[in-house]
């Protein structure tokens, strides 16, 4: 009696809490199917009545410049995170197989730079790139990202090299491997679901960039998803929500699509990175 | 190149493998946060980037009128209400779920791998899509409410009201970062030992007992972790109050990012921006800090 009750807590506990995490995804699909006239709707209906695709031919018609931002934000959110990747290579590898005097130093100075905040370096930043001529380029743009995203790719990475047994290396060593060909051709392919979960991660966090192109990015040509969206489809006045909701639905299935195809590195990398980094 | 490889030594390549992450780190992270905080102590404006001259001492101005226009204070108490708020709902809600989600049974494979999607939703979008249920003529949450008051609360404009818009926020914050929280804690969950949960079983120790004397003093390294990389999270959070609020209405959801934000990037008073930014930082320092020292792991190994 008291097992059965207790199962059917946990069954109550399961649907209330998916329901909250899953309802609004399902809310915001069905919105974008509906017409504006339906969205408008009170009470709101929980299945579009007819189902339409105006949201979305909307956005490739008459509001296109969404392409542009989609578009920018791959471009900048893949070479950042093949950047990311190569940075995290060297320095992970250095932190996990040398215990040197830098090494320690260096880790502290990683950890210790994940905890300012964005808006903090953006101020100086903001001057400083003005001066190097720099500000408003995709380029600048990629490396204040990658700035970013290296303290704790570079932890997360090192956390796999860490499990690769050393004898490996040595046996390398002796057959005559110079340090080179050991990382790169011998150790870097023993760790590919590391980096898969570093190039992930630095993938979907630059997606989800506001503050950095928001702060060095000023033309309209160059700006990247999260900026587009709020600065041209979030009017004081109107709102267009089954436009806005079909944006919702195409900005976030590039993200859901990398991650449930990948979901398997990642939630490992995820677990690596934060319990044993 | 063999031979200059050889001589290298351990130190030396250990070091040059090191240098792109610390180039980048120096340049875009280290040096940009000393100069905010000698920029915080200046007036610098955007005639000074203009015309490339350098900020003037200002004796504290910044400082001085952050505190005499109650700025700093309200956005503190802002900025802590939030984070308190989330991590504690986060953790409670986290942890149910990853209870129940810790025993196989059918379709928890699924479960375990779709719950995660609001996690990987971007933030300006999950502004967006509690923007819209929140939304106060149509939206569904008035909806919702006015069905489980039974009818007596039917104008609710949560993100509209001073008093309600910061935990309209924070539902939004809380359901983006729940998934992540609960993927943390079912895998410190595998840590626990099978073994002291069956003794314990054998013994008569009751569900909640085993969970507080078993479960928890092994799952502490993982909440730990969990909880200060949430704190982190939240202290910082930007995007969600600038897309959801934009610190309104009435200044009632304006946390240290939008108050730096503002001065910095809006009424381009940058040494007011950095002003606002150092006092966050030395906040988030010492928070992290009292926690980091008072969050006893329990070693269990």
């Amino acid at each position: 009696m008291k097992r059965k009750k207790l199962k059917f807590i946990k069954i109550i506990i399961l649907i209330l809490i998916m329901l909250f995490l899953l309802f609004p995804i399902y809310w915001m699909l069905i919105t974008s199917f509906k017409t504006n006239m339906e969205a408008y709707l009170y009470p709101p209906s929980f299945f579009p009545k007819n189902f339409v695709l105006d949201g979305f031919i909307n956005l490739f018609t008459e509001n296109n410049e969404f392409f542009v931002y989609y578009f920018n934000n791959f471009l900048v959110s893949f070479v950042s995170a093949i950047i990311t990747c190569l940075v995290a290579i060297f320095a992970g590898y250095s932190i996990a197989r040398f215990n040197t005097k830098w090494s320690k130093t260096f880790v502290a100075i990683l950890l210790s730079s994940q905890m300012f905040p964005i808006i903090s370096r953006m101020i100086s930043l903001y001057s400083m790139m003005s001066k190097l001529g720099i500000i408003n380029t995709r380029s600048g743009l990629i490396l204040a990202i990658v700035a970013a995203q290296v303290p704790f790719c570079c932890l997360l990475l090192s956390s796999f090299f860490l499990n690769i047994p050393k004898e490996i290396e040595e046996a390398a060593k002796i057959d005559g491997a110079s340090r080179n060909t050991i990382l790169f051709k011998l150790l870097t392919p023993l760790v590919t679901p590391g980096i898969l979960a570093v190039g992930i991660y630095a993938f979907l966090m630059t997606w989800d960039d506001y503050l950095h192109a928001a702060t060095l990015i000023q033309s309209d040509n160059l700006r990247t998803l999260s900026v587009g969206i709020s600065l041209r489809y979030l009017g004081e006045l109107s709102y267009d929500w089954s436009l806005i909701n079909s944006i919702s639905v195409i900005g976030t299935l590039p993200m859901v699509l990398v991650f449930f195809f990948f979901q398997k590195y990642m939630v490992k990398g995820l677990v690596a990175g934060a319990v044993k980094g | 190149m063999k031979k200059h490889d050889i001589k290298l030594s351990d130190n030396s390549y250990s070091f040059v493998l090191t240098i792109p992450a610390t180039i980048l780190t120096a340049i875009f992270i280290i040096v940009p946060i000393i100069q905010s905080l000698i920029m915080s102590f200046q007036k610098y404006g955007v005639k000074n980037i203009i015309s490339g001259k350098p900020g003037t001492w200002n004796n504290l101005r910044n400082y001085i009128k952050l505190f005499e226009a109650n700025q700093i204070p309200e956005a503190a108490y802002h900025t802590l209400w939030f984070v308190l708020f989330v991590i504690i709902l986060q953790f409670i809600i986290g942890m149910a779920l990853a209870l129940v989600l810790n025993r196989e049974f059918k379709g928890s494979r699924f479960i375990r791998s779709i719950m995660m999607t609001p996690w990987v939703v971007p933030t300006v979008i999950s502004g967006l899509i509690w923007m819209w249920l929140f939304q106060p003529q149509y939206g569904f949450a008035k909806y919702f409410i006015s069905i489980i008051s039974f009818g007596n609360i039917n104008d609710l404009a949560i993100l509209n009201n001073p008093e309600t818009a910061l935990g309209g926020i924070a539902i939004a914050a809380l359901w983006k970062q729940i998934p992540l929280t609960t993927l943390l804690l079912l895998a410190g969950l595998q840590n626990v030992p099978n073994s002291s949960l069956e003794a314990a079983t054998i013994d008569g120790a009751g569900e909640v007992r085993k969970f507080v004397s078993i479960v928890l003093p092994y799952l502490s390294p993982v909440i730990k972790i969990a909880m200060s990389m949430s704190i982190i999270e939240n202290f910082k959070q930007f995007p969600l109050f600038w897309t959801m609020t934009g610190g309104g209405p009435n200044g009632a959801t304006t946390n240290f990012a939008i108050l730096s934000y503002r001065e910095a990037f809006v009424s381009m008073n940058l040494g007011s921006g950095a002003a606002v930014t150092t006092i966050w930082m030395l906040m988030m320092i010492i928070i992290v800090g009292i926690y980091q020292k008072s969050f006893k792991v329990q070693d269990m190994s």
